[in-house]
């Protein structure tokens, strides 16, 4: 491990925001303050890229520490500091993009909200205020991949909560204040329960730390406290919580509704960043709290997590709403997650943490597309109405191509590697050994990776392919502006991230094999 | 077998880098909003031909020093051992020679073709990424990357089967209106796209769990690996009754790629891509793509099980691997067959040689698991060398199709006829790649075809008879085609006229690459002798064979009887169109021969099956999961809020200030705490 000179990743959850509020503060409301404001927020949300890049990957050191760390250990809490190792990576890296370049991409759809908003005579806050909550929202975000705590991990969930309830109440469509309160009370309910067993955990151990800042070991004491009678309840109180926040089959009512009347860009941050981190926190926590629990129900999970994506997949090909397809996409992508995580093996947790960057990477760029058509066509949504829309819009076909591919699994994309590594996961962890359990679980992953192929190619033909409707010619050349080239990098990162997945993985096998120690496995 | 010599990265590895970097110079032009349209086809014109020079130098070095291996330290993922390396044996270096040669010779073809395209550079950008993807398939040194290729090609076969993808009628494969038990069969180059993709997607998901699991029992990806290894993880896998099933669903790639039944179909809608592109990836290379894979895997089972002779282990895996090689020997002979009685009757010219793709890579199935059945390598080399015959004749084939399609304005045959006195070359070109294909000597298709035959009747008399019923089939409607358009007049008589002013020879850069294709059928099948001895050469070159196979036919009574079949079938049916000028076509439609015609040519009912299975299925599916879907969020949003409200309004009609109430509700209240009490004692 390395203990960082500066604390460098508290200044990327600090800064953003501060920024924000000093700039709303200050009064710069200008259209190129807030330009400005939007560039530099991306650029310090971006710094743990290249940290996860020379540190991790290149250096190959094992941890990174930043030197800021709050005692609080005299209230039983234990120290709340903010580490970045291999298993966070993944989550960091898809935060850090897809927060930055998003918020690049905010600021013409979010004009185009607030003014859209102001037609209907709604009074919101302002774009400076926007990016108040933004910035917020997506610093809590990082919080949470960096946590070494317990404690620290659900501050930042709650306000990661608040954020984005927030976000959908003034700026979202439809009944967004429903909408926004159905988010709030669902996420609070996993908040809530995660919160339950957690304290049962935390008081009795006298610590709620997961990882010791000091070494960067694994806190063993979690996993050895006595909670009796509650041995049971207590964890599957985090796991269901932890599920909700997912948005696994059964607890998914929520995700429909919220990510797709979000206003877009908060969309793709809510698909691709946040459900996925309630995936990551069930890899870190579980093992190092209950690993018993969990090796018990692997094979409830594994079941629940091809139900999950086969139902996701299913009813997504029943939307004719863009946003409300990949909002049901994500839940589908939500059960790659779950399935490489509950493999409990190096393969499928690795895999499932780069699912977690290669779904970013693909769901921020899909969402990101809706947005296009909403700004741009006036708010078209109804992939019945579209058709024939690659004449009008080449390179936002390639793009979204180059999204659909991230979910599908096809190189030059991320996807791929994760998808490679979850199955392997899965036939190394289950090691089929009679023809009759080879043939079903080679048909769960051909059922279940052939209904998200399904479903994005042919929402790819319905969007793009077939005759232009009327009166939708090609207006001259696509304009290629900052709003859609923040879209394009994100794709692009997705395939240099393909190519130089060492980086990742290296740091990846290094930490979850101590993880995977504590199951018994690895 | 000699031991590879280690080479570096580069320039090695060019023969696949040199596509993907014109590739992404394509792309980068085309985001730069390039016009100038030379500027794409020359781009990837010169990638191809760099990657087709290394190929070929390489190849040279093989055959003069042993098999080379370029890259293999250049880790990719080490957790994996997945490296960059590029391994030229005797298999592969012809493979990546033949794969090369042939995409340089379309490449320089689709310049003039596309000309004017509106698809121009994205065509280019596809073109160049599967030939780069296709060469890290053959090349690759371990199943991942060869995994990458794989998915490489499905992607752009994916992208140019859609290449036009506004969906103009002309563009469509099929009869616009016919359908059959409801489904329709005539179908869109975008919904062609998503066919061949979803299909293929099957048997790459199938791959993958396959290598899975070998990766799960030998520990590596590295196909030398996994040679050297196999004896132990054969009888591993056979001991637990799973090596059969492993390779079964590894295989489903190979099938689904090579478009053997039932996931032939996707191929025969793949027509609606431009015509170089049906030459080039759904005839000459990516197609083959499975049955490389097949040949590449089967020396190794082959030679592993070899090594097991004398242990215990030996009966179950040789036993798994006969009942393995017994399917995939009746797949192919079986798919020979059925795409065969297809073309019979089908009057699309492109549709007809899609069947005739499927139908031969049957063949090559065929003889490559004779090879598995009779544990030798003979099977193996009789199935390359028919690959490499009918990649030649059939790249022909296909680019003359451009052509002529072109020039009639129809995808469909009827409206062609009598072009030979237009076109002299093209008519030469015809006749030389289509008696190939009918596997008349002394072309190339009939030493190749041969070898299956010859092969597939030592395994087992009854594939032969398949075999060469298919072959009759294959002559007849090889001929139907060649005699029809050559040489007798068509037969919708509209617009016949109106065409012949610009009725004519293709222009120099498309006449001469399939001009030179079909001369090189001639001219392999005239040297079949000097070849053979290559394919001796290669087959000793070659991982996990390692030891010189006889790749001559000999002149048996098998090979007599096949001979007389098939030229018994050329001129009858030539007799019957040219000089009896027999319309079989309007006698096929009416009754009792209708029947069997509309089955046929509605390819025997295997797309509606398959649509009213899967797609019917599907979409109930859906919609069962939406309503479950409503129901779900029913419960919660409006049923749990509704019970919440039935409680408060409940609770809230309990306190509306009457004091009696109240007292009452007390007194009642301490007299059950008083009795639990009582009773809790």
């Amino acid at each position: 491990m390395k203990e960082l000179g500066a604390p460098v990743l508290w200044a990327t959850i600090a800064v953003p925001t501060l920024l924000a509020i000093a700039s709303q503060v200050l009064g710069f409301r200008s259209r190129q303050s807030v330009r400005l404001l939007a560039y530099l927020s991306a650029l310090t949300l971006l710094i743990p890229v290249p940290l996860v890049v020379y540190y991790l990957g290149y250096k190959r050191v094992g941890a990174l520490v930043d030197p800021l760390i709050l005692d609080l250990s005299a209230y039983n809490i234990g120290f709340i500091g903010l580490v970045l190792d291999g298993l966070s990576a993944p989550i960091v890296v898809g935060i850090s993009i897809v927060t930055a370049l998003v918020s690049i991409y905010s600021v013409k759809y979010m004009e185009h909200r607030i003014d859209e908003l102001h037609g209907e005579e709604v009074r919101v806050p302002g774009l400076n205020a926007y990016f108040i909550l933004y910035n917020a929202f997506s610093s809590s975000m990082l919080g949470m991949a960096y946590s070494s705590n317990l404690i620290g991990f659900f501050i930042f969930l709650e306000l990661s909560l608040i954020t984005s309830f927030l976000l959908i109440a003034f700026y979202g469509y439809g009944d967004r204040l429903r909408i926004a309160l159905m988010y709030f009370i669902w996420t609070h309910i996993g908040g809530a329960l995660f919160l339950a067993g957690t304290l049962y955990y935390g008081v009795n151990a006298g610590s709620f730390d997961v990882l010791l800042v000091e070494t960067m070991e694994y806190n063993r004491v979690l996993a050895s406290v006595d909670i009796g009678g509650l041995a049971t309840l207590a964890p599957l109180f985090i796991v269901v919580g932890l599920l909700v926040k997912m948005a696994v089959f059964g607890v998914h009512m929520w995700l429909p509704y919220a990510h797709a009347e979000a206003p877009t860009p908060i969309s793709a941050l809510l698909s691709p960043n946040l459900i996925g981190i309630a995936g990551y926190a069930l890899a870190r926590f579980s093992p190092t709290m209950f690993p018993q629990f969990i090796a018990d129900i692997r094979d409830l999970l594994v079941f629940l997590a091809f139900v999950t994506i086969v139902y996701g997949g299913f009813v997504a090909l029943r939307e004719n709403d863009f946003k409300r397809f990949l909002a049901y996409s994500s839940i589908s992508q939500m059960g790659y997650i779950l399935l490489g995580v509950a493999t409990l093996t190096g393969f499928g947790v690795a895999g499932a943490m780069l699912h977690y960057l290669s779904h970013a990477i693909g769901k921020a760029v899909l969402f990101m597309v809706s947005g296009v058509f909403i700004t741009e066509m006036g708010g078209l949504r109804n992939m019945l109405l579209m058709g024939g829309l690659a004449r009008v819009y080449p390179t936002t076909a390639a793009i979204t191509l180059i999204g659909f591919m991230h979910l599908v699994g096809m190189p030059p994309s991320l996807g791929m590697w994760s998808e490679i590594l979850i199955v392997l996961g899965l036939i190394g962890g289950y090691n089929p050994g009679a023809p009759s359990s080879l043939a079903v679980i080679a048909l769960l992953v051909i059922v279940a990776f052939m209904v998200t192929a399904t479903y994005s190619f042919i929402a790819m033909r319905r969007i793009f392919f077939g005759p232009l409707r009327q009166g939708r010619a090609s207006k001259g050349g696509e304009v290629m502006d900052e709003f859609k080239i923040a879209i394009l990098i994100i794709a692009v990162s997705g395939i240099i991230a393909f190519l130089v997945v060492e980086l990742l993985i290296e740091p990846l096998r290094a930490s979850v094999n101590p993880l995977l120690e504590l199951v018994g496995g690895g | 077998m000699v031991e590879a010599h280690y080479m570096p990265f580069l320039p090695w590895s060019l023969s696949w880098l040199a596509p993907f970097i014109g590739a992404l110079l394509i792309a980068v032009a085309w985001m730069l909003r390039v016009r100038d349209e030379r500027v794409y086809g020359y781009t990837s014109v010169l990638s191809i031909l760099a990657s087709a020079l290394v190929s070929s130098y390489a190849a040279v070095n093989v055959f003069s020093k042993g098999p080379l291996y370029a890259g293999r330290d250049l880790m990719w993922v080490s957790w994996l051992g997945v490296s960059l390396g590029t391994y030229y044996d005797g298999l592969s270096a012809l493979m990546a020679v033949v794969v090369s040669w042939i995409s340089l010779l379309i490449a320089v073809y689709s310049v003039k073709y596309m000309e004017g395209d509106w698809g121009y550079g994205r065509y280019f950008f596809f073109f160049t990424f599967f030939v780069g993807s296709m060469m890290l398939l053959v090349l690759a040194d371990n199943l991942i990357l060869l995994f990458v290729g794989w998915e490489g090609t499905g992607l752009c076969s994916y992208a140019l089967i859609s290449h036009w993808y506004t969906d103009e009628e002309d563009k469509w494969v099929g009869r616009p209106g016919r359908r059959v038990l409801g489904y329709p069969m005539y179908f869109e180059p975008s919904h062609s796209g998503v066919r061949a993709i979803l299909f293929t997607r099957v048997g790459d998901l199938g791959f993958l769990v396959g290598i899975a699991v070998l990766y799960t029992v030998a520990g590596t990806f590295n196909i030398v690996a996994l040679a050297s290894t196999a004896p132990e993880w054969l009888s591993s896998l056979a001991s637990k009754g799973v090596l059969l099933l492993t390779l079964l669903i590894l295989t489903l790639g190979a099938l689904a790629k090579s478009a053997q039944f039932p996931f032939h179909e996707w191929l025969v809608t793949a027509m609606t891509g431009p015509t170089p592109i049906s030459a080039l990836i759904h005839a000459a290379t990516m197609v083959k793509a499975g049955i490389y894979l097949f040949l590449r895997l089967t020396p190794i089972l082959v030679a592993g099980a070899l090594a097991l002779t004398a242990t215990p282990d030996y009966t179950i895996v040789s036993s798994q691997l006969q009942s393995y090689y017994t399917i995939i020997a009746y797949i192919g002979a079986f798919t020979a067959f059925m795409l065969a009685s297809m073309a019979l009757v089908s009057d699309e010219l492109k549709l007809i040689l899609a069947y005739s793709t499927a139908s031969q890579i049957g063949y090559m199935f065929l003889g490559a698991s004779a090879s598995g059945l009779l544990l030798g390598a003979e099977g193996v080399i009789s199935g390359f060398s028919h690959l490499v015959s009918h990649a030649i004749f059939k790249a022909s084939l296909f680019l003359i199709a451009g052509w002529l399609i072109h020039v009639a304005h129809s995808r469909f045959i009827d409206p062609m006829g009598g072009y030979a006195k237009y076109m002299k070359l093209t008519a030469l070109a015809l006749w030389l790649s289509g008696l190939s294909l009918a596997g008349v000597p002394p072309l190339s298709g009939f030493f190749s075809k041969e070898m299956v035959i010859h092969v597939a009747y030592t395994a087992s008399p009854l594939l032969a008879v398949a075999a060469i019923t298919a072959a009759a089939l294959t002559a007849a409607y090889t001929l139907r085609v060649v005699v029809r358009v050559l040489h007798t007049p068509p037969y919708t008589g509209a617009g016949a006229r109106h065409q012949e002013h610009h009725l004519g020879e293709a222009p120099p850069t498309m006449l001469i690459p399939y001009l030179a294709l079909a001369l090189i059928s001639l001219v392999i099948g005239l040297s079949w002798p000097t070849l053979s001895e290559v394919y001796s050469k290669m087959s000793e070159l070659t991982l996990a064979i390692g030891s010189p196979v006889e790749a001559h036919v000999e002149l048996s009574g098998l090979t007599l009887a096949t001979v007389a079949v098939i030229l018994a079938t050329v001129v009858a049916v030539s007799t019957l169109y040219a000089i009896v000028r027999a319309n079989l076509y309007a006698l096929a439609q009416k009754a009792p021969l209708d029947k069997l015609y509309n089955f046929l040519y509605d390819r025997w009912y295997a797309n509606p099956i398959i649509y009213m299975v899967f797609l019917g299925g599907g979409i109930r599916a859906t919609g069962l999961l939406k309503e479950a879907d409503i129901g779900i969020d029913y419960t919660y949003h409006s049923l749990t809020p509704r019970a919440g409200s039935l409680g408060a309004w409940i609770l809230r009609s309990l306190h509306r200030g009457r004091t009696e109430y109240y007292i009452t509700l007390y007194l009642i209240s301490v007299a059950v705490i008083i009795l639990v009490l009582l009773l809790a004692r």
